[in-house]
């Protein structure tokens, strides 16, 4: 804590900026690359993602204006990568979403309010967190119709219980802080101080929670899609590219290999960018380099 | 950097492995072709050897023709022939068959095989027996034994379809002390007799030596039976079985190209991929709509894309190992004009439909080749996958609630039971076809062949529904394998007339 009260905010800022370290910089650039390509997507792809055109089927890398040549049904497979980027970026920010907006305001609660309520938030938070994810999404997604959307709820709710544990936690430990002692004496409401005190100090490690929570809510909708549970046919999806090639993997290795890829980087980039923010936004941490 | 690095390796490695993963799970070794014995993989295995109790295509697979016999059977050809009645003759009323069964046949416990079982067996249909397909006896009003080598079957009226159907497994012939415990024992007077069964593994059956007929040329059988396509197909790359009855994942096919190795045979089934019409509901009970779709449809683009190109175009719900199939692909050529025109007369130039499709490969594949092609005439289609069997067979079957599907309707001559009843999913309605079924049914031969013919053809012209094409039989084997099936006209798989490769 030391770090924090002998230094004014300006100076505080521009370190920041000299110790923006090497996986926060690598992983930015991924997340990048990502959004690029899902904002470059609506408004300009080499084909038509979704046209079949069987007189092109199975066309190789760098052919008749194919960068990275067609898959079975003839479709372009660069522009499948660059319209699946928005499908990957969906889940993850729907996911993400849904976790953070209830869970985080679960765990606020149950850390300011302890006691009996603080159980009972928690112990319904153990009893979602036991339940599997994919297992949840593929139920959702059998009763209700596979879709993007459920199968992302779905997996935004199984992950309510991480943003929760992290907002409970941070938030018992802001609680026993001197401005907030002092905001209690002074009278001030519960949800001010929860507003003004407790979510501002705990937004850093929420931040950090969100971008690796991002980086499994895209592999588990590759991995729904894989199954058939999740982003419907013809929207592109990386998992669904992935799926798609399953039995051309011994003759065209390069459809499995290409949303493989994407696929690895995207969740690499977020991995990665939300480890370099974690070491960013701590000053613990900066202080034993 | 040391955390980050781990996290690159663990996510590259997870992804590898997703990549990978399906192709990891190859079969156990051993059971490979020597001499007399052969192992065969196949993808669905029984959930016990009771047919007249459990539905499921496995069980009839396995058993029928093999271990339970028929007093007819279907040749190569779709042609009803004797098998344990040398030969049989329907009076001028067409309702009373009599049968000559053979007079050397045994069961494999022991007993001899005479009109006392046949009685039995078929009696048996009707009162033991749970699964609906035995609806297929309730014609039969009496059946009789005249003496031990003659029965007498009586129905209450004419019915092709009758004899038809004691091809399948309706037809089985049981021992009267052989039927005590179904599910594990079977009894019966087939070429072969189970010898075990490891649950979740294989079947094995070896030569039944007081087979009646000619004996089979391998001593023994393994029916061995894999999760998912890739591991099947693993299976016999890595020598773990000798055939794969059917190939499941088309283009996977390239793997066994070595024509020095391997041998593809590719034939036809009785299934027909059909993109189903709601042809009560608007806006497909307009017959321009659904000619407008037929036209919109490459057929040959689409089996090309979807299906690697393997399987036949038909235009028609008669696969061509029926007597009345004929080739009604030229009904509807490929022709966008034409279908922009259809659907402006009938006033529907922005339509939206629904495709609810069984989460099955060949769906989902020809689903997106659909919805592409109908793109081009100006009809936007919604695709949804539901979950098959529960889902699909709830929302599309049951209550009818779809504009579009696409099934692989797999039943052996299903023509008169998807077209002929206006209940039926696809909810079609035509007196004529009906009376044409009808007369089908209760005439000769001849007549059966006409009617069934000229009934086909109207539904095919009323675009009842759109035949994409008909799933073919694939089968890949080790080379030198003798016997295997090149058309799959019934619901077994025939182990009695293979032979093994000389190596």
């Amino acid at each position: 804590m030391t770090a924090l009260e002998n230094t004014s905010p300006a100076a505080r800022g521009r370190r920041r900026w000299r110790r923006l370290n090497a996986s926060m910089l690598v992983g930015g650039a991924l997340v990048a690359l990502v959004v690029l390509a899902a904002l470059v997507s609506f408004v300009w792809t080499p084909h038509d993602a979704v046209h079949v055109d069987a007189a092109h089927r199975l066309a190789p890398a760098l052919s008749d204006g194919y960068l990275l040549g067609t898959d079975k049904f003839g479709r372009d497979v660069a522009s499948q990568l660059l319209v699946g980027a928005r499908t990957t970026l969906f889940v993850g920010i729907v996911a993400v979403g849904v976790a953070a907006l209830v869970g985080t305001p679960l765990g606020v609660l149950a850390g300011m309010a302890g006691g009996w309520l603080s159980e009972i938030v928690m112990r319904a938070n153990d009893l979602l967190f036991a339940f599997p994810a994919l297992l949840l999404a593929i139920m959702l997604g059998a009763v209700f119709g596979a879709s993007t959307l459920t199968a992302m709820i779905a997996i935004g709710v199984a992950t309510i219980p991480a943003f929760a544990r992290v907002a409970r936690g941070q938030t018992l430990g802001v609680m026993h802080t001197e401005y907030v002692l002092a905001a209690r004496a002074a009278g001030r409401s519960r949800l001010a101080i929860a507003l003004r005190h407790v979510l501002p100090n705990i937004a850093s490690i929420l931040i950090v929670q969100a971008s690796v929570s991002f980086a499994i809510a895209i592999l588990a909708e590759a991995a729904l899609s894989f199954l058939g549970f999740g982003t419907p046919p013809p929207t592109p999806s990386w998992g669904r590219m992935l799926q798609e090639s399953q039995e051309l993997l011994f003759s065209t290795p390069r459809l499995a290999f290409l949303p493989g890829l994407a696929i690895a980087l995207a969740v690499l980039g977020f991995n990665l960018f939300g480890d370099g923010l974690r070491d960013w936004l701590d000053p613990k941490l900066r202080e034993h380099r | 950097m040391t955390r980050p690095l781990a996290r690159l390796v663990a996510v590259i490695a997870t992804v590898t492995l997703a990549i990978t993963a399906a192709g990891c799970s190859s079969g156990t070794s051993g059971d490979s072709a020597t001499g007399s014995s052969l192992s065969v993989g196949f993808v669905a295995e029984p959930a016990n050897l009771d047919f007249t109790s459990t539905d499921g295509a496995a069980i009839p697979q396995a058993l029928l023709v093999n271990v339970y016999e028929g007093l007819v059977k279907l040749d190569q050809d779709g042609k009803i022939v004797p098998l344990l009645a040398e030969s049989w003759e329907v009076s001028p009323d067409r309702k009373t068959y009599t049968f000559h069964l053979r007079d050397n046949v045994t069961f494999t416990n022991g007993k001899t095989f005479t009109a006392d079982d046949v009685v039995f067996s078929i009696n048996r249909v009707k009162t033991d027996w749970k699964v609906s397909l035995k609806s297929a006896m309730d014609v039969v009003a009496n059946v009789e034994k005249k003496d031990d080598t003659t029965a007498v079957v009586t129905l209450t009226k004419p019915s092709n379809s009758w004899l038809y159907r004691m091809t399948t497994r309706i037809g089985a012939m049981f021992s009267r002390d052989g039927v005590a415990d179904l599910a594990n024992t079977p009894v019966g007077t087939g070429p072969y007799k189970l010898e075990s069964w490891r649950r979740g593994d294989a079947i094995t059956f070896s030569a039944n030596d007081s087979y009646w007929g000619t004996k089979p040329k391998l001593q023994k059988v393994v029916l061995k039976y894999f999760k998912d396509a890739t591991a099947l197909n693993n299976a016999l790359l890595t020598g773990g079985i000798d055939v794969i009855s059917a190939v499941q994942a088309p283009e996977s096919i390239q793997q066994f190209s070595d024509t020095s190795k391997y041998e593809v045979i590719e034939g036809t089934t009785t299934g027909e991929v059909v993109l189903s019409f709601n042809n009560s509901k608007a806006p497909l009970n307009d017959p321009r709509v659904r000619r407008a779709i037929r036209h919109a449809i490459d057929h040959k683009a689409l089996l090309d894309t979807a299906w690697a190109g393997r399987g036949q175009l038909i235009g028609t719900m008669v696969p061509p190992t029926d007597p009345w199939y004929e080739d009604l692909t030229g009904l509807y050529p490929y022709d966008p004009a034409k279908a922009r025109d259809l659907l402006a007369q009938a006033g529907q130039t922005r339509l939206n439909l629904k495709l609810r499709i069984p989460n099955l490969p060949y769906a989902v594949a020809s689903a997106q080749v659909v919805k592409s092609q109908l793109d081009a005439v100006g009809i936007t289609v919604d695709i949804e996958p539901l979950e098959f069997p529960a889902r699909w067979l709830d929302v599309v079957f049951k209550q009818a609630d779809y504009d579009m599907s696409i099934i692989n309707h797999v039943e052996p001559r299903d023509v008169t039971a998807v077209f002929g009843n206006p209940d039926y999913y696809l909810r079609y309605d035509s007196p004529r076809v009906q009376e044409l079924f009808a007369k089908a049914d209760a005439g000769t031969e001849e007549e059966q062949v006409t009617a069934m013919k000229e009934a086909a053809r109207i539904i095919s012209e009323d675009a009842a529904g759109d035949f994409l094409f008909l799933f073919p039989n694939l089968i890949v084997a080790k080379k030198g394998i003798a016997g295997l099936p090149k058309n799959l006209v019934s619901e077994s798989f025939d182990l009695s007339v293979l032979s093994p490769s000389e190596a």
